[in-house]
């Protein structure tokens, strides 16, 4: 029953992000297509961040390498698009598995600094590169086609980005069940004793490392197929940390909180701004004397972003995975209220 | 498991807040309605480059002004009883956010036209899905020459100040006409923005150049390119920076004991960044003498204290942006741009569409009470530099005073 059920809330899943571009919008469907890029990006990041419990500052900058292989072999060489996009995977993949060996000498905040200066120099390599980067104007690409009739191109990258999601999701999922996944976990907990119990620092670390950084570039082409440029100023240091804030939005460890955590990286960023005109406008369609607030303020959007953030930290402090879990144990205790005979816990309500 | 039927119901409530939106039928005029007109920009609210915010305040001042005003010939409030609705949207400074806030504008928003978007990358950025697309992306707020130079490339594309290259031949016939003996030392950003000021400066006085530094944008210290240029014997720095290595260029030059003739692209030359610099350096030496361009009234200098223009601009200021500290001149670059925009508007007839519109904004030529005395809007759809007259002008103790002749550029 249990897995019968999982499987139906996958499969209702996916039926659901398979018809939700049919009643969007055009600019709706690409969000959610950005969304389901981040989302790749966040299973990366959970399987270092959350599995083997390395922190990351940097992921922005193996989009990077992802977005900029995409870019220049696209529009330098030729190359179709879709096929850069599992090689920005490898080049980012061979860059975070390289990285981790010097990794393996640094721990926790020390760890986290030296991602920090991944996120910073990756930007400033582009710059001096130029003649392969285009330098700070970088390299616009081709607006996006679809190759198949009828279907606007749009809508082509929103199932092809959440196709390879869905695919890529799966992997992680394998990845993690059988030993990796324990050896993972256990450095997370107590690397001294993951040592002494067998599991090799080097070759997992760097493997996680590896694997997290090919899921941040797959993220990273995507990224600038669907946005038609790539620039150093497209990966400012803020990208990586809101990688990092959206996983702790999503729930760390959670692999449906991902989800929850790309909608965060996503839009809270581009409606920010947005946010105290609507408020204002509330409150004084109810009647309250709320003066104006002119919404060209320089900050104001900063300023929304954090109140947003600490209100999801103080309300769903285990992320939208952990609020997901609350509210469905909510709902059991309250199904358990209406039908008595039934005990508490026993499955077969649940997965009605 | 239940976490995935919160999901999948989380997925259906964003799906019943679009449908309404995604129901609504392609109008033939986008954002145009018998009482309305819808334009959008993107600007950096957030980030390191929101000290431009102030341009998207000045635009929204104007249109408020517009909206709620009758106008001369038909009474009318608004551009022939149309009011003006301008969405702003924050890009933090950042390519893709513009790509993805000017889609919204577009897509979503169904915007009429786009109205001086900010920074020559993020307008760069969307170029080419704008003309696609046949929308207007006028009046950019870069001054980068190719919005004018590719003008026939990207026919629904056009910028609005002096480009550049123009400034940069200006600080060039400057130094040969009264520096015959300089060193010229050149501070400049390594990108297209750098290169073409740099470019117009050589074309007219290549010769006199001694010293050439780069920065990276984004880099906030130049005081070891500025060390080095000191070292060559210069005479003469020239600063073609954005406003934060422009400031840190100066400061330092005063630091070190040089005293060049000092000459500032007009991007970073205003009253606010210059007092900022005097202000970090602790004496006015660091500033007095500065010479750079100017192509708008100087809302600060006592010069203008008693023009029409300049007070009208502060009568608006006190009434719909009463907080703002009006001695900045970039809430008179938006408000000047804005105006410009009404202009192009009306010249686009009583039912404007897209492409009247941009044969307005091609053709727009008149006497601006926004530029500089003498000077006025000039545009050919061979030549869509709007802007293009400017005149020297020295900074001294605390404002400007311009001086030579009103040049005309191309």
């Amino acid at each position: 029953m249990r897995i019968a059920g999982r499987a139906g809330g996958y499969a209702a899943l996916l039926v659901a992000i398979a018809v939700l571009p049919l009643f969007l919008g055009t600019f709706r469907t690409t969000q959610l297509t950005y969304v389901g890029a981040f989302a790749i990006a966040l299973i990366g990041l959970n399987i270092l961040t959350g599995h083997a419990g390395q922190i990351s500052l940097g992921h922005g900058a193996f989009m990077a390498l992802g977005a900029y292989t995409t870019a220049i072999l696209s529009v330098n060489h030729g190359v179709n698009d879709l096929l850069t996009i599992p090689l920005g995977g490898i080049v980012a993949g061979l860059a975070g598995f390289l990285f981790g060996f010097p990794a393996l000498r640094l721990a926790g905040v020390y760890l986290a600094l030296a991602t920090f200066g991944l996120a910073i120099v990756v930007p400033s390599l582009a710059k001096r590169f130029d003649e392969f980067t285009g330098g700070t104007a970088g390299i616009l690409l081709d607006l996006p086609t679809s190759p198949i009739g009828g279907l606007t191109p749009e809508r082509w990258l929103y199932y092809l980005t959440w196709a390879i999601a869905a695919v890529l999701f799966l992997c992680a999922i394998l990845f993690l069940r059988g030993k990796t996944g324990r050896a993972l976990r256990a450095i997370r907990e107590n690397e001294l004793a993951a040592v002494s119990s067998g599991v090799s620092l080097a070759r997992y670390k760097t493997l996680a490392f590896g694997v997290s950084a090919f899921y941040a570039g797959i993220a990273g082409s995507i990224y600038a197929i669907l946005s038609f440029i790539v620039n150093p100023g497209a990966f400012p240091i803020d990208l990586s940390i809101l990688l990092l804030v959206g996983l702790v939005i999503g729930g760390v460890g959670s692999m449906l909180g991902v989800l929850g955590g790309a909608a965060f990286v996503e839009f809270v960023p581009l409606e920010a701004g947005n946010v105290p005109a609507k408020v204002i406008d509330a409150l004084q369609r109810v009647g309250l004397p709320v003066s104006d607030l002119d919404p060209t303020t320089a900050g104001v959007p900063s300023v929304v972003y954090g109140i947003i953030l600490l209100l999801v930290i103080a309300l769903a402090p285990q992320g939208v995975a952990g609020l997901a879990r609350r509210l469905g144990a909510a709902t059991r205790r309250f199904y358990s209220r209406l039908i008595p005979t039934n005990k508490p816990g026993t499955p077969s309500r649940r997965e009605a | 498991m239940k976490k995935l039927v919160v999901l999948a119901a989380a997925l259906t409530a964003v799906l019943a807040v679009a449908l309404p939106g995604a129901l609504a039928g392609p109008a033939a005029n986008p954002g145009l309605t018998a009482t309305s007109i819808k334009i959008g920009t993107t600007m950096p609210l957030s980030g390191a480059a929101s000290l431009y915010a102030p341009i998207a305040t000045g635009m929204r001042v104007y249109f408020s002004h517009i909206n709620a005003r009758r106008a001369a010939g038909d009474r009318k409030r608004g551009v022939y009883g149309r009011q003006i609705v301008f969405k702003v949207e924050d890009d933090a400074y950042n390519p893709v956010q513009t790509a993805q806030q000017t889609r919204k504008l577009v897509e979503q928003d169904k915007v009429f036209a786009l109205v001086g978007g900010l920074g020559t990358e993020q307008q760069l950025a969307v170029r080419q899905y704008l003309n696609q697309k046949k929308v207007p992306q006028i009046y950019v707020s870069t001054g980068a020459s190719t919005w004018g130079r590719d003008h026939k490339t990207y026919p629904w594309t056009i910028g609005w100040q002096t480009d550049y290259v123009s400034e940069g031949i200006a600080y060039g016939n400057y130094v040969r006409a009264n520096l015959p003996n300089a060193k010229v030392a050149v501070l400049y950003q390594n990108d297209d923005y750098g290169k073409d000021y740099l470019y117009g400066f050589r074309s007219r006085a290549g010769r006199f150049i001694v010293a050439t530094e780069t920065y990276e944008a984004g880099t906030t210290s130049v005081s070891s390119q500025v060390a080095r240029l000191r070292a060559s014997g210069a005479d003469t720095f020239l600063i073609l920076a954005i406003p934060t290595p422009t400031i840190g260029a100066l400061v330092t030059a005063y630091r070190l004991g040089w005293k060049p003739n000092l000459l500032v692209n007009s991007v970073s030359a205003t009253d606010t960044f210059l007092g900022l610099a005097q202000a970090s350096a602790g004496s006015a030496d660091a500033v007095n003498g500065i010479v750079t361009t100017a192509y708008l009234k100087d809302v600060a200098s006592p010069r203008y204290a008693n023009d029409a223009q300049v007070k009208f601009y502060k009568t608006l200021m006190a009434r719909y942006a009463p907080s703002a500290n009006v001695n900045n001149g970039l809430y008179f670059y938006g408000m000047a741009k804005a105006a410009d925009f009404v202009q192009a508007l009306y010249r686009a007839g009583k039912a404007p569409t897209r492409a009247s519109l941009m044969r307005a904004v091609e053709n727009l030529t008149y006497k601006s009470p926004w530029l500089l005395p003498g000077a006025q809007i000039i545009t050919k759809p061979s030549s869509a530099f709007p802007i293009r007259f400017q005149r020297l002008t020295r900074f001294n103790n605390g404002s400007f005073t311009e001086f030579g002749s009103l040049q005309r550029i191309r």
